[in-house]
């Protein structure tokens, strides 16, 4: 009950601390977001990218 | 014989109660003194008392005679107007309070009951349309941008190393050709003493050429396109063959149709690798 009332004085009470708020949240959770699928992303698909054989054929260009 | 008269007069009730237009009351024969019920079950009715609807003293009266219970109207107003007597009616029972359902154990204890919880829904709600928008707006300016390969091709490179003085150089540019031409300095002196604010296009040498001994232009006619030919013309410079355009060796157009001077692509000089990046 406290924590709901201090989230609601801090950030409720004046609008535009809630829109900008809600905007810098938008930001953040874009970001997050991105970078929770990108990191799904690759740990799904290990070892299949590019960027995990690449150097299987880059040394074996060097060689 | 006078029990047997009783029992037949209250046999004998009217077998509808019913009002008179003037709004009084007519039930013969029945007490209308009644009392409400003693016990308050029913709440917001107001005090207990006697009945709100009992008529008044000059209307009816009640009376006990030897021939039983006698109920006796004084009152009979007439109607004022047209008077319709409606003894069936679907009409809903008029009462005298609205049948309010008690929402007493619903409603919050006080004001920040909840109120914490409901502000977090709504502004996870608008964390997430604010996103989801800004997404939308994003993707969709993304399928304007150019693609890889297309931004491959949009920057060529030459080696500056390879153009020796007073020679020309036509490569391609996106789809176009570049007119490279490495000037001498007599050139150059020609390019800037020329007094350009008397030409058709009006340009200094200095506004056209980064550097005075690379000349980098698009080698397209501004008249109708043709591609020009160098070191021709009547001022040492480039010559259409199509219509006869005369370009000086700025790259200004000094006579013919075209209207305009050739145009200067942007272009850099990468002094590291010694080389012209054209794009």
């Amino acid at each position: 009950m406290s924590i709901a009332n201090t989230f609601y004085n801090v950030f409720v009470k004046r609008n535009s601390v809630y829109v900008t708020t809600i905007f810098a949240g938008a930001f953040a959770f874009g970001v997050g977001f991105d970078l929770g699928v990108t990191s799904f992303w690759d740990r799904w698909n290990q070892g299949k990218q590019w960027k995990d054989i690449r150097h299987k054929y880059v040394e074996a260009e060097s060689d | 014989m006078a029990a047997f008269q009783l029992s037949k007069k209250a046999l004998s009730l009217p077998p509808t109660v019913r009002t008179l237009a003037s709004g009084v009351p007519s039930a013969s024969l029945l007490n209308l003194n009644a009392r409400a019920p003693a016990h308050g079950d029913h709440h917001a009715h107001g005090e207990v008392g006697p009945r709100s609807d009992t008529p008044a003293a000059w209307a009816s009266k009640i009376s006990t005679t030897p021939v039983g219970l006698v109920s006796t109207n004084y009152a009979s107003a007439k109607p004022t107007g047209v008077f319709q007597q409606r003894l069936v009616h679907t009409t809903a029972v008029a009462k005298d309070t609205p049948q309010v359902p008690d929402f007493s154990g619903y409603q919050a204890k006080s004001e920040s009951t909840n109120r914490g919880l409901a502000y977090l829904m709504i502004g996870s709600l608008g964390v997430l349309s604010a996103s989801a928008a800004k997404s939308t707006v994003a993707e969709f300016l993304g399928t304007m941008a150019a693609s890889a390969d297309v931004l491959a091709l949009a920057k060529v490179e030459v080696e500056l190393a390879s153009i020796p003085e007073g020679k020309n150089v036509i490569i391609k540019w996106r789809g176009k050709p570049v007119f490279i031409r490495h000037r001498t300095a007599d050139e150059i002196a020609e390019a800037k003493n020329t007094d350009w604010k008397s030409l058709r296009d009006p340009e200094s040498d200095e506004s056209r050429a980064k550097r005075p001994e690379w000349l980098v232009m698009l080698g397209v006619c501004t008249h109708l396109g043709c591609v020009p030919i160098g070191e021709a013309g009547d001022f040492g410079g480039w010559f259409c063959p199509c219509h006869g355009s005369h370009y000086d060796i700025s790259g200004r157009i000094r006579k013919g149709p075209a209207p305009l001077n050739l145009e200067i692509p942007s272009h850099d000089f990468n002094d590291a690798e010694g080389k012209l990046v054209i794009g």
